[in-house]
């Protein structure tokens, strides 16, 4: 619009005077045109935009000098008239602001600008080669995001931690925004699609999220590149990968088991070798891109197909994306469609055959040719034992299918109300619809033999829709104080539905294709179920950003939420921040400085409730209940109401407040940049199910406790931590240019500072016990007020008798002693990149210090006690075998290991081929491996920090239990790719 | 310009808002809300929540870590060996054999979650359904049940009632909670129906309520008042209940027409599922012998000292599953990781005599539960109903409360009823001993075990792998995580 005043006021003076130049502006480096640049004579409001080829004409007036000639992404240029009627200009990209805008949720500033703990990460900062997840493009990138995966299960997810921890349950992982769209997944996006990632660290960046905020924000952009002129950009990224099994925790093969006295079936099975496979997977993207006038498209495809090195478990995806975006009033009405579609047929196999895969009896074979056998187990080796199946067996008659298909759409429209003030509105549709099936074949000695065959059918279906309006503006107030001004308003519903119906008896293997093949619907291994559950959010939202000179930056925001599933009592949360920084080379003389910028920053986030009907009396289905007792008669058959959860009126948000100090710099012209960062964080009211005592609910009055726990607002923790980042920009040794950049992060693990809540108060929570065989009693985490969270507590293994006895300090758990902790103390990642003529050489060490790790696999499996005869012993470093221990396993401090580690993450050569073809704007091709190799004391399977454990709880208190490598681990792989990355122009 | 903006910058959001209403109300979509509940017309809804509320004394009776469990493993007549592995769970079952639990063990809280959870349920039905007269007295004698589980175990619990509507409970003495129990049923009884039923309460089976709380009186309250639990006991032996002739027939898989059983908590393996006894008590072989839906977990034995009391004219003794275990086609089974040291060898048999309590009890080790019929094809939750109260109890309750007023002859009439029907020779002339050591033939895994050795005298005695325990074991410790949860609670003496 400003444009096209201009050409208009251009217009009107132009009989004024003398004569005309005509010009054409390129982009300085290809040489392009630059269309809808600005060309404007200096001093005047009289000026033009260039055409699509990037000409423009312009009527000089006597006294006209000095031409201004700008566009967004570039340097503007002065260039002085002199007698020229045709001028050439080209302009110079400004990689600055390319760079340095930092999207912040509801718009971008400049990095300079910010003050609070943001990191943005470009994709040639990603990591790179066999990517299937977006979150491994960030693992080891920002200082104080951990993201891990342990083991190599292809259909596994990554656990996303920002800055330790922040909740007890479900929402810690950070919020996800993807192109605006609060909430969205992870898998609604392909890694290649994706132009930038900004992490809002601190609470107050994250503030403006509210309710959802507390366990940070990773805001996600995707590509929206694209020339102006009407050419196409089509790119194709292809490779391919072998994936292997590493790092198997040794056992006794079948002579040595013999020897031992297990029990002798006269064969030899090494059972691992025969789960697992060396996988091969593939994965091709194409995407094209273009713009013409005020239109600009981006639509791409990616299809990836990753097998598991573990036969049977896959992972096949499809993602599809169309951006579209348009103009309109000469782009003051700008409209803009994201369209991605996703689906996935993930295959995975019972994760118990990992256990059973390495402590399966070596001397069984596969399979036994007897009738028997082969008539109730299809010609398995089984035996009756305790815990005792066939792997191989249980991998391939047991099945488990699930399909996800996800619709993520999002509609944008902005309009300049004026040049500074722009109303937006975004609605989105976030689809994510689950198929699910599971079988049990009448044949699988573990559940379908005793269900004569079973199968069901799951599906799972979440709707999220989001209405949001921003209004924004930006003004200078007065010389030299800028104000961009935000506010808007929210409403997001949720909807999850689904139903489930499992059958039993099947006289053919018919699976979950037939479920009325099975005879047994109702009772053991059958089921019939349906759910649904909805819940609304609103919000009111604002936030100003002032700029004095480039020296002084402020920002406040307030975020302003209703929840439906917040208690009567507690219907509002308010969620405030500010922040402010200041760069002061902009006014003294820094030396090498060229950036030091000192930040301070506090906000608010919270954290929502689990479910939306927590605060409410709810009554849930109890026995089926036959009111006279006799089962002919049955119209008398009700199911019975139970209240299955003690309603909270006061039920709330979880509350973070969180400090955040630091320092922004740049050294030698911001050829060294870096940033520190010191936080604190309170977290308070966390939402977690907790025992209650029998008698009046005092969380709602007037009515008593009808089950042990009650969600409540309780606790307080308190976490601190310190984040150091910085790279140095191409180093040039000689003909090779190296690029570091580093991070590390130092975690004062959280402390709980108590738990109590209104009436309601514990000394301490004990959690996660090892598990069956044996060791279904005895938690192992107690969280105690005044300690840190997670922290492993049990008997210390004080020595071993003559004859293989435990000598443990106590049997009494309330005099168990502090064994270590889960959380690590500090984590770096370490990249770097060469570059030599047409070769790029990356690699990227990642360590984690300070963790550790409850090793089951020797928790249970080491001993030479009466359970070794039926089941194999693993023999790690830490084994003790001299003498070997006797004793039943229980356990004690030496299961109990250091897990800090070292590990070339990832590793990639490229070479860059020459080309002159006019078609042709690059071609690539590279290899990659990743997990090349891990330094560690830890003799588990994998030394990953496990931040949680899935094994414990009711899934809302995994949190409280890290550090703890369950037996159903996937085995660890490595991998190595090949690939070729092309563009076309 | 400023100023301008600004009132924009108010008016928008506030025009955007007005469509949506700020305040939100919670929408149940697969639950039932307290008001629909308040508004509903249909005429058997009463009768549903009823049924719902002693759903809650159904639940996990009868399955692992839960009262029951406690209760039999803390007596002479059970245990939980250890087999190597398997069993050892942090020594809870060791410890509740040895009579050196801690507050912190969680069949205590498991427990006593199970007995309030079930009062609150009451609790909450007597308050929205205060003029229903039947009702009410009905479920103030169901609660006053749960508090007949509660003043056995735990001691001095708090009572709450419909009217304890205020903040976290004290504890009440045992004595105040004894009060509450006899007046709760004394002021209702006359209102429940004198009618046969099972699975609810009745006439009858409050008395029978009444008749152990008289029964333990002294144990509770440190008066004694065997007339009044033999009053008790001769009303409900009045009522429409005989002995079955065949004393198995009370723990069929379909034992819903037993005459003898008085209150029974109606397990079905599809409809009310926690009655666990099969996969507690059996070796995971013996999947094969019954075709189980899921293989056993080899935990529950008898004591073989236990063993011993039962005559083997005692068809009684059939209570255990001892002996060679066949297939159900009749093969052997064999457990072929049997201890090297097991003189029994693979072949699967299960011998009175276990080795050791821990660590290394013979995997086919100690007598199996056998008194609850396990149906062929079994799931894991059985369909047997379990019996609360059984007229043979009533019998020994009245002869053991008339021996001790000095009434040998009633006495022995009635304990020779139950004694007579186990197929054995009439007692002639009694004693105590007699009596308790009859009770422990006859009430075997019936949870009562417990209860009778503290009145008898022998539970802080030394027994087996037991060494001899303090006085203060006769009642179990508050649970820890209720003393959490509750500051206003008091641990029993002597934890």
């Amino acid at each position: 619009m400003l444009v096209m005043a201009l050409i208009l006021g251009a217009t009107l003076v132009a009989n004024a005077q003398s004569r005309t130049i005509t010009g054409t502006v390129l982009d300085a480096s290809f040489g392009d045109p630059v269309p809808g640049a600005t060309v404007l004579i200096k001093g005047t409001t009289r000026g033009v935009a260039t055409d699509l080829d990037g000409k423009f004409t312009l009527d000089i007036q006597s006294g006209d000098q000095i031409l201004v000639v700008s566009f967004v992404g570039y340097l503007t240029q002065e260039v002085e008239i002199g007698n020229q009627s045709t001028i050439t200009i080209s302009l110079e990209e400004d990689i600055q602001s390319l760079e340095e805008a930092v999207v912040i949720g509801y718009g971008s500033q400049d990095k300079k600008e910010i003050t609070s703990a943001v990191v943005g990460v470009k994709p040639e900062d990603f990591n790179r080669g066999n990517v299937s997840n977006p979150a491994q493009l960030l693992q080891g990138k920002v200082a104080g995001l951990s993201i891990t995966r342990p083991g190599g299960n292809p259909n596994a997810g990554f656990n996303i931690r920002l800055r330790g921890l922040s909740t007890f349950g479900a929402n810690s992982s950070p919020l996800i925004v993807l192109d605006g769209v609060i909430g969205a997944s992870l898998e609604n996006v392909d890694p290649n699609d994706i132009q930038s990632i900004d992490v809002l660290k601190d609470g107050s960046a994250a503030a403006i999220y509210g309710a959802r905020g507390s366990s940070g924000v990773i805001l996600i952009t995707t590509t929206k590149k694209g020339s102006k002129d009407g050419r196409a950009e089509v790119s194709i990224n292809s490779f391919g990968t072998l994936d292997k099994a590493v790092n198997l925790i040794p056992v006794l093969s079948a002579e040595e088991f013999i020897a031992r006295g297990g029990t002798d079936f006269g064969s030899e099975t090494d059972w691992r070798k025969e789960l697992i496979r060396d996988a091969y997977s593939h994965t091709t993207n194409a995407s094209v891109s273009g713009g013409f006038n005020n239109t600009n498209y981006m639509a791409s495809v990616n299809y990836r197909n990753n097998n598991g090195i573990v036969k049977g478990s896959s992972n096949e995806r499809l993602n599809t994306r169309i951006n579209l975006s348009q103009g309109a009033l000469d782009n003051k009405l700008r409209f803009n469609v994201n369209l991605s579609f996703s689906t996935v047929e993930a295959n995975s196999v019972n994760d118990a055959a990992f256990r059973y895969a390495t402590i399966y009896n070596p001397t069984a074979p596969i399979f036994e040719n007897t009738e028997d056998a082969n008539q109730r187990f299809g010609g398995y080796f089984q035996r009756d034992l305790f815990d005792f199946f066939n792997p191989v067996a249980l991998i391939n008659q047991q099945k488990f299918l699930n399909e996800i298909k996800t619709a993520l759409t999002s509609y944008r429209v902005e309009y300049d109300i004026l040049p500074a003030l722009t109303l937006s509105a975004q609605y989105s549709e976030d689809r994510r619809n689950e198929l699910i099936g599971g079988f049990w074949s009448r044949q699988d000695f573990q559940v379908g033999f005793g269900a004569r065959g079973s199968a069901e059918r799951i599906t799972n279906d979440r709707m999220q829709r989001i209405f949001e309006s921003t209004l924004r503006y930006e003004v200078d107030l007065f010389d030299g104080l800028n104000l961009a001004l935000l506010g808007g308003v929210g409403t997001q519903t949720t909807k999850n539905q689904g139903f489930g119906a499992r059958s039993r008896q099947f006289l053919f293997d018919t699976g979950w294709d037939n479920l009325g093949a099975g005879a047994l619907r109702i009772g053991n291994f059958t089921n019939m179920y349906s759910y649904a559950n909805q819940d609304q959010l609103n919000s009111v939202f604002g936030r100003a950003n002032f700029n004095y000179n480039n020296f002084l930056f402020f920002s406040a925001s307030v975020r302003a939420e209703t929840y439906s599933g917040f208690g009567p009592e507690n219907q509002t949360g308010v969620f405030p921040a500010f922040s402010v920084g200041s760069d002061f080379t902009q006014i003294f003389d820094m030396g090498v400085f060229s950036q030091f910028k000192p930040r301070v920053s506090y906000g608010v986030t919270g954290n929502l409730p689990p479910s939306p009907t927590l605060a409410l009396g709810v009554f849930g289905n109890g026995n089926r209940i036959d009111l006279d007792g006799d089962p002919l008669s049955t119209d008398d058959i009700y199911v019975g109401i139970v209240q299955n959860s003690n309603p909270n009126r006061f039920l709330k948000w979880e509350t973070k407040k969180e400090f955040n100090a630091g320092v922004d710099f740049g050294i030698w012209d911001n050829k060294v940049t870096g940033s520190m960062d010191y936080y604190t964080r309170n977290i308070s009211d966390l939402l977690f199910n907790v025992p209650v005592g029998g008698g009046p609910n005092i969380f709602d009055p007037g009515r008593f406790n009808t089950v042990g726990s009650t969600w409540v607002n309780l606790a307080d923790l308190r976490n601190a931590g310190f984040e150091f980042a910085a790279s140095v920009n191409g180093l040039n040794l000689g003909e090779v240019v190296w690029t570091p950049t580093g991070n590390f992060t130092i975690y004062q693990r959280t402390q709980i500072q108590s738990l109590s809540a209104s009436g309601l108060g514990f000394d301490e929570l004990r959690f996660a016990t090892p598990g069956s065989p044996g060791q279904n009693n005895n938690p192992i985490i107690y969280n105690r007020v005044g300690e840190t969270l997670g922290d492993i507590y049990g008997p210390r293994l004080l020595g071993i008798s003559e004859g293989g006895e435990y000598i443990l300090s106590t049997t009494n758990p309330d005099e168990f002693e502090r064994l270590g902790n889960g959380l690590p103390k500090g984590e770096f990642g370490f990249a770097n990149s060469f570059a030599w003529r047409q070769f790029t050489l990356n690699f990227f060490l990642r360590g984690v210090w300070g963790h550790d790790l409850y090793n089951s696999y020797r928790g249970f499996y080491e001993n030479a006690d009466g359970a070794s005869v039926t089941w194999n012993s693993v023999n790690t470093e830490k084994t003790p075998n001299n003498p070997a221990v006797t004793s039943t396993p229980t356990f004690n401090s030496s299961y109990v290991e250091n897990a800090s580690f070292v590990r070339l993450d990832n590793m990639e050569l490229g070479y860059n081929f020459k080309t002159n073809s006019p078609n042709i704007g690059s071609f690539r091709v590279y290899f990659a491996a990743q997990n090349l190799f891990t330094i560690t004391n830890y003799t588990g399977i994998d030394p990953e920090a496990r931040v949680t454990d899935a094994e414990n709880g009711d899934g809302f208190t995994t949190a409280l239990s890290p550090g703890i490598e369950r037996r159903n681990t996937y085995f660890q792989t490595r991998s190595f790719t090949l690939g070729l990355t092309l563009n076309f122009k | 310009m400023f100023k301008s903006i600004r009132k924009t910058f108010l008016l928008i959001p506030a025009t955007l808002m007005l469509g949506s209403c700020w305040e939100l109300d919670q929408e149940v979509l697969d639950g039932i809300t307290q008001e629909e509940v308040n508004n509903s017309n249909n005429p058997v809804l009463i009768d549903v929540l009823k049924a719902s509320a002693y759903s809650r004394i159904v639940g996990s009776w009868g399955g692992h870590n839960s009262i029951w469990s406690i209760y039999e493993v803390s007596s002479d007549e059970m245990a939980i060996p250890q087999k190597g592995a398997d069993w050892e769970d942090g020594g809870l079952w060791l410890r509740a054999h040895r009579h050196t639990w801690q507050p912190s063990d969680e069949a205590f809280n498991n427990s006593w979650a199970y007995c309030y959870t079930a009062i609150g349920e009451i609790n909450n039905l007597i308050v929205a359904y205060r003029d229903v007269q039947a009702l009410t007295a009905e479920l103030r004698v169901l609660r006053a049940l749960v508090y007949s589980w509660l003043i056995d175990s735990f001691g001095n619990v708090p009572i709450v009632t419909e009217d304890d509507l205020d903040g976290n409970p004290t504890n009440n003495s045992r004595q105040e909670v004894f009060d509450f129990i006899e007046q709760s049923i004394l002021e209702n009884v006359d209102l429940l129906p004198k009618s046969d039923t099972k699975s609810t309460l009745n006439y009858y089976s409050a008395h029978a309520i009444l008749a152990k709380l008289y029964l333990n009186a002294e144990v509770y309250t440190g008066t004694a008042r065997w007339a009044d639990a033999e009053a008790a006991a001769d009303v409900v032996i009045s009522g429409p209940y005989s002995l079955s002739s065949n004393f198995f027939s009370n723990f069929a898989t379909r034992n819903g027409g037993s005459t003898e059983n008085i209150l029974t908590l109606p397990y079905d393996e599809n409809n009310a599922g926690g009655f666990n006894l099969v996969q507690m008590t059996l070796h995971y072989s013996s999947q094969a012998t019954y075709n189980l839906q899921e293989q056993p977990w080899n935990g529950y034995a008898s004591l073989e000292e236990f063993y011993n009391t039962f005559d083997d004219n005692d068809v009684r003794k059939n209570s255990f599953l001892v002996g060679p275990q066949f297939a159900a086609d009749g093969t052997r089974l064999r457990d072929i990781s049997a201890e090297a040291d097991d003189p029994d060898g693979e072949p699967l048999t299960f011998t009175p005599e276990i080795n050791e309590l821990a660590p290394n009890a013979f995997r086919q080790a100690g007598a199996r539960v056998g008194k609850f019929e396990f149906a062929f094809g079994a799931a894991s939750s059985l369909s047997n109903d379990y019996p609360l109260f059984r007229l043979a109890d009533m019998y020994l309750t009245k002869g053991e409360a008339a021996f001790r007023q000095g009434k040998t002859d009633v006495a022995l009439a009635a304990v020779n009823m139950v004694r007579e029907r186990a197929g054995m020779p009439a007692f002639t002339s009694l004693t105590l001993e007699e009596i308790y050591d009859e009770r422990g033939r006859e009430m075997f895994a019936e949870a009562s075990r417990r209860t009778d050795q503290i009145r008898f005298g022998t539970w802080n005695d030394p027994w087996w792998e037991k060494g001899a325990s303090e006085p203060f074991r006769a009642l179990f410790p508050i649970p820890l995580q209720q003393i959490n949860a509750n500051p206003n609670l008091t641990q029993n003496p002597g934890y």
